[in-house]
């Protein structure tokens, strides 16, 4: 039985190999035309195989010459960060900017652990009041202030 | 003449109120960031690139520029200082110069960072206006089969020089490339890689790539580590060096500027290879490399002058060939695309207020970086002390909005979160993410102009080798390739990147 201790060079090649994968499935619904009259599918067909190849390549010699072990991540502040993103996209458009800002900025800050919630209170509220100044009247971009009755 | 003419074009742009003005904003900017540890000139730049355009193409460039070298200055304050570097071209700058702070010293350390950086900067603006011209116009002869090749000649070097594995940075570039297929094909009409989703019919938006890896990754790997403590030296005394320690420097900085100048325009160069190789040729050169890593003021001078020459003639190509030879380079092309602006050499002879313009910006945003360093510098002390975890929210908020007004499209700010994940895990499996930014931005220009020579060869593909300009391209390829591929000269290579 072949060991395999799958450390970032193993994980790199398997991620490789499976956008390749994604890539050649779907690509293969385009028509590959020929080198002198290229279809949509031709160019994305040779990045696949070559992505493939350089995702085997990784993988063979995370096995054959030993591989580094994936540090451990943290996974909260990511999470946070994507959550508040997501907040973000979901109400600023039904409650404007100043009510989604708040919310974002306080799931986000809240990824750093660190602050208390006092801080967090006047950070997002202080954030919000900022970004109003910047983007609404200072750019003037076209966002919704408050949520639309 | 000529010359002169380019010059005057120049400076009629870069002197109205506007444009300094905004020069002013994006040198104070980039300063800022560069002083702040956890923010660079990156992100900075990936930050304000969708509201770029409520300015004029010339103003927005403009400040994006004085943001990029603006922040070479600003980083090193925060090495000398506190022993962190404020932005990764400085890193080599903490070696001597926070020794130099340590014995009592930062005031000359940090004035002949700025004196340095100075003359490079001004070395470096007249080496682009000599050398875009020809530049431009020999590219302008360029077939599509000498662009093709050249692109991959340019994403090759970038690779090599990267950081890391060789066969990961490939596969981050042709990551990209395929990303940069995402979207409506331009021969056929067909929607590529869309998975359905209306919002990618026009490709991924840049801007929410780039902010979801410089931004939003970048912050959840910072907010991973542990903070570190930062110890301010505040006590800077006299920032003018005496004038034993500028003739001492002198030599440095002239091989800084000299060697930070070659290395910018080198695809995957800039600042940061600059700063570094800078600091070992110092020390190879140097009659006492003993003293280096004890406070030696060239340790100081010479890196600190090669990071803005860098900084600066990494614009060479980019302004000239449309190739961004890092990924600051990168936006800036974004932002020209936003404008609808197609770079190349194009731009030189359709846009000179721009393009000349936006280089005497880079001379005059230099005068204002001295002035604003050596003088001010309490006061950026003072912002050290800003933590973190106040910082990186503004810069969240910055990420959303951004992201969702530069084409008033929610979907943006899901392509965002999607790739702040897909950032995060790359960096954690050592796949460097600035290959795939170039790659990205190359690929589309990529396809079409591989297209587009293979149609006019009739699908010959030994145009590329018949073609002498492009053959050349594709052996300089080959070569680099070649080179990473030995071991002896991997050997050196790995152990170049850890000095």
């Amino acid at each position: 039985m072949l060991k395999i201790k799958a450390g970032k060079d193993f994980w790199s090649g398997v991620m490789f190999l499976c956008f390749a994968a994604v890539g050649l499935y779907i690509a293969r619904g385009y028509s590959m035309g020929t080198s002198g009259e290229m279809g949509p599918g031709y160019f994305p067909v040779v990045l696949g195989v070559v992505l493939g190849a350089l995702g085997l390549l990784l993988i063979a010699r995370a096995i054959t010459a030993g591989d580094e072990p994936v540090a451990s991540a943290t996974i909260r502040p990511l999470l946070l960060l994507v959550v508040g993103v997501v907040a973000f996209g979901e109400t600023i458009e039904p409650l404007g900017l100043v009510l989604s800002l708040i919310l974002t900025v306080a799931i986000a800050a809240l990824a750093g652990r660190e602050s208390g919630p006092l801080e967090i209170a006047i950070l997002s509220v202080a954030l919000a009041a900022l970004s109003v100044g910047i983007f609404h009247f200072a750019l003037r971009l076209p966002l919704p202030i408050w949520p639309a009755l | 003449m000529d010359f002169l003419t380019n010059l005057a074009t120049g400076f009629s742009v870069a002197l109205t109120v506007t444009n300094l003005l905004y020069c002013f904003a994006g040198v104070l900017l980039g300063t800022l960031v560069g002083v702040l540890p956890g923010i660079g000139p990156v992100t900075t730049v990936a930050m304000l690139l969708p509201f770029s355009f409520t300015l004029p193409p010339e103003s927005a460039l403009i400040m994006l520029a004085g943001i990029y070298y603006g922040a070479q200055y600003g980083g090193s304050t925060t090495a000398i200082l506190v022993n962190i570097p404020g932005e990764a071209s400085s890193v080599v700058t903490t070696i001597d110069g926070h020794k130099m702070a340590l014995a009592g010293r930062a005031g000359p350390a940090l004035g002949i960072a700025a004196l340095g950086s100075f003359f490079a900067g001004c070395v470096a603006t007249v080496l682009v206006v000599v050398a875009a011209p020809p530049l431009a116009s020999i590219a302008l002869s360029f077939g599509p089969a000498e662009y093709f090749s050249l692109m991959v000649c340019g994403l090759v070097a970038a690779i090599v020089l990267a950081r890391g594995s060789v066969i990961k940075a490939l596969g981050m570039v042709v990551l990209g490339l395929m990303f940069g297929l995402v979207g409506s094909d331009i021969n056929s009409g067909i929607r590529r890689f869309t998975f359905g989703f209306r919002g990618l019919a026009d490709g991924i938006e840049f801007v929410a790539l780039s902010m979801a890896i410089y931004g939003l990754a970048d912050i959840a790997l910072n907010l991973g580590k542990k903070e570190e403590n930062a110890e301010v030296h505040s006590k800077i005394g006299r920032v003018w060096p005496t004038l034993a320690d500028i003739k001492y420097c002198i030599p440095s900085i002239l091989r800084g500027t000299t060697l930070g100048s070659i290395l910018g325009v080198l695809p995957g160069g800039g600042a940061l290879l600059a700063a570094f190789a800078a600091y070992t040729l110092e020390k190879k050169v140097a009659k006492k490399p003993r003293r280096f890593g004890h406070g030696d003021i060239r340790g100081v001078a010479a890196p600190e002058s090669a990071n803005n020459a860098g900084a600066q003639t990494s614009f060479i190509p980019m302004l000239t060939l449309g190739i961004p030879s890092n990924p600051t380079m990168a936006m800036m092309i974004g932002a020209m695309m936003i404008h609808g602006i197609s770079p190349g050499p194009r731009v030189m002879t359709e846009r000179p207020g721009l393009f000349w313009g936006v280089i005497v910006s880079m001379w005059l945003g230099n005068l204002m970086l001295v002035i604003l360093n050596l003088p001010l510098v309490g006061m950026w002390v003072k912002l050290l002390r800003m933590p973190y975890r106040l910082l990186y929210p503004s810069i969240v908020v910055f990420c959303c909005i951004g992201t969702y007004t530069v084409n008033s499209n929610l979907f943006d700010v899901y392509v965002m979160a999607f790739f702040a994940v897909f950032g995060y895990v790359c960096v954690k499996l050592d796949c460097e993410p600035a290959p795939l930014i170039l790659g990205f931005v190359l690929g589309p220009m990529m396809e079409e102009n591989l297209r587009r020579s293979l149609l006019i060869s009739r699908g010959d593909a030994m145009v590329f080798v018949q073609e002498p300009i492009s053959l050349f391209f594709l052996i300089v390829a080959a070569g680099l390739l070649l080179i990473v591929a030995l071991p002896t000269i991997r050997k050196t290579r790995e152990e170049a990147m850890q000095e």
